[in-house]
Order: structure tokens, then sequence, then C-alpha cells
């Protein structure tokens, strides 16, 4: 996929705290790029520099082999930016708020109320095109929050968490919408703290941490590392007689954690050992009340990346 | 252009559909006239010189507060939010506060002059000869108060502090200008204190116009409120900043 925008060295601090400690990252052409990253992470600061409403302290970003600062307008003209608080006119219809936000990128006359009709079905908002946003269910809100960037059919569409607060009915369609906006060409840059959406709609992932990319890749690419780990998690009635020593005597076994009357054992996949572990468990005299096994996810790996969960 | 027409038909429409500011600019005024009229007129020989009196100097009040209907455009929350699709598009900074202070002085003119229209004939309340030249002074005043506003928006970034701030200061200068009672007869040092106040000032300029069919102080105001309008626009251009918004 062709470059269609390159991120270097960027840095940001807000007095003596560094938010962005020299980010250097590309968005390609059609691709869905997931920021994903703890609260705090740096996020939504390279959101804000991203749209050029925040000026950054170095770096630079090029769009389409420009630099965006020799090409401010129409750069602007080419993002549609969803930002994380709903940024609509509550005592105006979706139909007038849509109307209003497109004008600002030059539609008017038929060509605005078409992409007006186009961006309420894209919502699904349609049927209520007349009703005043305060009117709206939270999901809806979020839904024309999305629409309202979109409506001028932008080249890039910058998304700083659109699904939060929502019930899984909204996220879903939220998340089918970007499944959409791909398939018809769009390029989508989205952040989020939730694993789950990363999985469903990235093309590549950015994973963010104290203002630093700590890996990149596809959601394949960065589970590769640790593909070859699978991870128990068993709760057992009463800990009081077993040590984590005692767990590596299995074959395959690579970590243990107990945490009260939780034990997570991380194992290669390969070796067929969970028979060998429960053994070990009932030899001691533990009963066990539950088990789980996983294999690696994103949250694995951003576990292993930064030694703590994701909504930590 | 046609960008800056839609955002500000939109700060105006807004303006318009806010109960609260359409209540203080045209009920709350019409009520302090008549009951500061009504408890003073004793104090005139004629009952309608205190409506007279207070129909000019609680307008020039309203014309200041109208810096806090400019602070509300700019910086109330619920119009905040929506704004800041507007930093991201390609219209650029200049409208938001442009727009803002352009809309909340035609709301507030329009208003003020829509009281004029229904209390002169009502109290018998003159304007001169020509009300022309009253209605036009007042508005390089209501859009000096509409920038003043946007300026203090810029400088301090929050609506609560600005409004704090312009509500007193306007409501010591008006107090020293004799807005609600002259200080003229309270001793030569509360007159000298009067007279450096700024509100005094407009006060005669508007009672020269309307009371002595005097056009003296007719252009010294009004390209002095022109001047300051000038500068304060060019202030916020210069400590607008959008991470504000965000």
């Amino acid at each position: 996929m062709e470059n269609l925008m390159s991120v270097s060295h960027l840095t940001k601090s807000f007095k003596e705290n560094k938010v962005l400690k020299g980010i250097s990252f590309d968005v390609r052409q059609g691709e869905v790029l997931c920021i994903l990253g703890p609260n705090g992470a740096g996020k939504t600061t390279t959101i804000n520099i991203l749209t050029a409403a925040l000026g950054s302290d170095g770096g630079e970003i090029i769009y389409k082999g420009r630099p965006i600062s020799r090409q401010l307008r129409p750069y602007k003209q080419a993002l549609g930016i969803v930002p994380q608080d709903l940024a609509l006119y509550e005592e105006l219809s979706a139909e007038q708020n849509l109307s209003f936000f497109a004008s600002l990128y030059g539609l008017h006359g038929p060509e605005l109320k078409k992409a007006v009709d186009q961006a309420l079905v894209f919502a699904g908002l349609d049927d209520r095109r007349r009703d005043k946003v305060k009117t709206f269910s939270g999901g809806m809100k979020r839904r024309l929050n999305i629409a309202c960037a979109i409506a001028h059919r932008p080249e890039l569409v910058i998304m700083d968490e659109p699904t939060v607060g929502i019930d899984p009915q909204s996220r879903n369609y939220i998340l089918d919408s970007i499944k959409k906006l791909r398939d018809e060409g769009m390029t989508v840059i989205y952040t989020t703290h939730y694993m789950e959406e990363v999985e469903v709609i990235s093309t590549r992932i950015i994973i963010m941490d104290h203002g630093s990319i700590i890996a990149e890749g596809t959601k394949e690419s960065l589970k590769e590392g640790i593909e070859n780990e699978k991870k128990y998690t068993i709760d057992i009635e009463e800990n009081g007689k077993i040590s984590h020593d005692e767990f590596f005597s299995v074959e395959g076994v690579k970590s243990v954690k107990i945490e009260g009357n939780t034990i997570e054992i991380t194992s290669l996949k390969g070796v067929e050992n969970l028979d060998r572990i429960i053994a070990l468990l009932s030899n001691r005299g533990e009963k066990i009340k539950n088990i789980t096994s996983e294999n690696a996810s994103l949250e694995t790996v951003f576990l292993k990346l930064t030694g703590r969960r994701l909504r930590d | 252009m046609r960008r800056f027409l839609s955002i500000f038909k939109m700060d105006l429409t807004n303006l318009f559909k806010s109960p609260v500011l359409v209540g203080y600019n045209t009920v709350f005024a019409a009520l302090i006239i008549l009951i500061m009229g009504l408890l003073t007129s004793g104090n005139y020989a004629d009952a309608r010189d205190a409506y007279q009196y207070y129909t000019v100097t609680m307008l020039i009040y309203g014309m200041l507060n109208g810096a806090m209907t400019a602070s509300n455009c700019f910086m109330e929350l619920d119009i905040k939010r929506p704004n800041l699709r507007i930093i991201y598009s390609p219209a650029g900074s200049f409208p938001i506060y442009f727009s803002k202070t352009l809309a909340s002085f035609v709301f507030d003119y329009v208003l003020h002059v829509l009281l004029l229209a229904v209390f002169c004939p009502l109290l018998h309340v003159t304007l001169g000869d020509n009300p022309l030249y009253f209605i036009a002074m007042m508005a390089p005043v209501e859009f000096a108060a509409a920038a003043l506003g946007t300026f203090f928006c810029c400088i301090f970034h929050c609506e609560e502090t600005t409004s704090t701030l312009l509500s007193l200061t306007v409501s010591v200068l008006c107090i020293l200008g004799g807005t609600f009672f002259s200080l003229d007869g309270l001793g030569p040092a509360l007159a000298f204190i009067s007279k450096l106040s700024p509100v005094k000032w407009l006060n005669d300029a508007f009672f020269t116009v309307a009371c002595d069919n005097s056009l003296a102080l007719f252009w010294p105001v009004f390209l002095g409120a022109a001047a300051v309008s000038v500068l304060l626009v060019l202030g916020c251009r210069f400590f607008f900043r959008t991470e504000d918004y965000l």
C-alpha cells in the first residue's frame, strides 16, 4: 500500500511533562491504522497534532509528499475528524448538524443535500433526520458524531475513541461502519483502548505507552513473537501449600504467577502438559475450581511489552 | 466567505435560541428601566424625566453587558464542543472569534433597538430630533463590548472567569459612571471619580444627542469605540490559541 502520511520524530511537552517522545510512523492509503494504548499514553495528543489543531514541539508531518504546514487548508479539507467528546449542536436536528458541518468543507446546494442524505443513511438516522439531537440516545449521538466527520467524503478519517461509553449494539454498528469506510477506500486512523475493537477492524496497529511507540505491525505480526505460548488460568479453593518453583518441574512451563487463589501459567504451545499440572495440584491436595486456557491475544502482547494490562 | 457566513448564521441562530440571553436583553432590561424609573420618579420634576434617564443609562449598561453575550457565545460548553469542528475545518481560526463577536453585536444591537422602539413611545423617551444618530452611536459601542467579551475569553480561556471579571468591571464602571444614580451630587471627590469612568463619558454623549440635540460628542464616541473595537479584534487574533478549545 502507498504511503499517505509520514510522521517523524514528533515531540510534545506540556510544561515539564513529556507527552510525546519523538514518535514516528507511516499511514498507508486505504488502511485502518489503530493506535492502541492505555489512558495517558499520548494517543489524543498525537491525534490533536495530526488534526493540526495542536502544534508540536518538534518533528514533522508529511501528507502526500508535502509538510502539512505548507498546505494547511487542503490538508484540513482532506480530513474528517471524530473527536472524543460529542461535537454536536444539541438544539439542532441531525440534518441541520450535518448540513452545517459539511458546509464548512465548501459543500453547498444539491451537492450538500446529497452528502447529508448519504451521511444520514450511513449513520442509520435517516428516519430521525428532523429530530433534535438532544432527543437521541448516546449511541445515536455517537453515530451522528461520526457521520458529521465523513459527510464531505474525506480522504483520511481520524477517530479518537469514538465508541467510549456506548452500548454493544451501537459499538458493533460503528465498527461495521468503519469496515465499510475502509472498503470504500478511505484511510482511517483510529485510537482506542479496547483491544476487541482493534482485533476486528485494524489493518495495522501501533501500540503506545508513556509517549512512545513500543510496537508496530499487523495483529498477526505482533502476536507472532508470543504465538508459541498459551496461558492457563487456574482457580483453586484455597492456596497455601504450593509454590512457583514446583510448576517449573513440569515440561513446557515458562512462567508462573500466583495471586491469592488464582494461578496463571504461561506454557509452550506444542507441549501437552495440562494433565501434569492438574496432577501436581491434586498431589498437593489443592481443589481446582476452574481452569481456562487462552492463546496469544493483543492483550497478552501488550502485557508482555509493558508489564501491565491495557486498562490498568 | 461562504464558510464565514455559514458560521455567523449558526452563531446568531444559537444566540436567538437562548431564552436566557433573549430574556436578559429584553424583559430584564425593560423591568429594570421600569422599576428604577418608578422608584426615582419622585426625585424629578416630571416623572417622564426619570424614565428618560434610566432608559438611556440602562441601555448603556445593557450595551456593555453585551460583553457577556459574546463570552457565552464563544465559550459556553454546549457551543464550545461543536465549535471544535470549525477549528478542524478549513475555515481557519479567524471565523471562530470574529463570527462570535459579530453575532453577539448583531444580537444585542437588534434587541436593544427593539427595546427602544417599544419604550420611546410608551414612556415618552426622546432620542433627539433625529433618533438615527442615537441609534448609529450605539453600534460601535455594542461592537466594542462584544469584542471585549471575546478578547477576555481569548485571554482567560474560560467563560466563567471571563463572565465574573466582566460583570465586576462593568458593574463598577457603571456605578461610578452614574448609571444607577448620579454621583455628581455626592460631593466633589465622588464627582471627580465619576468623571474618570468611561461609562460617564458614554452617558454624557448619549444624553447630549438625545436631550440637547447636539452632535458634539457623536464622532468622538463613534470613532473612539470603533478604534477600541479594532484593537480588541487584533488582540483576539494575537491571543487566540486553537488548543484552548481542545
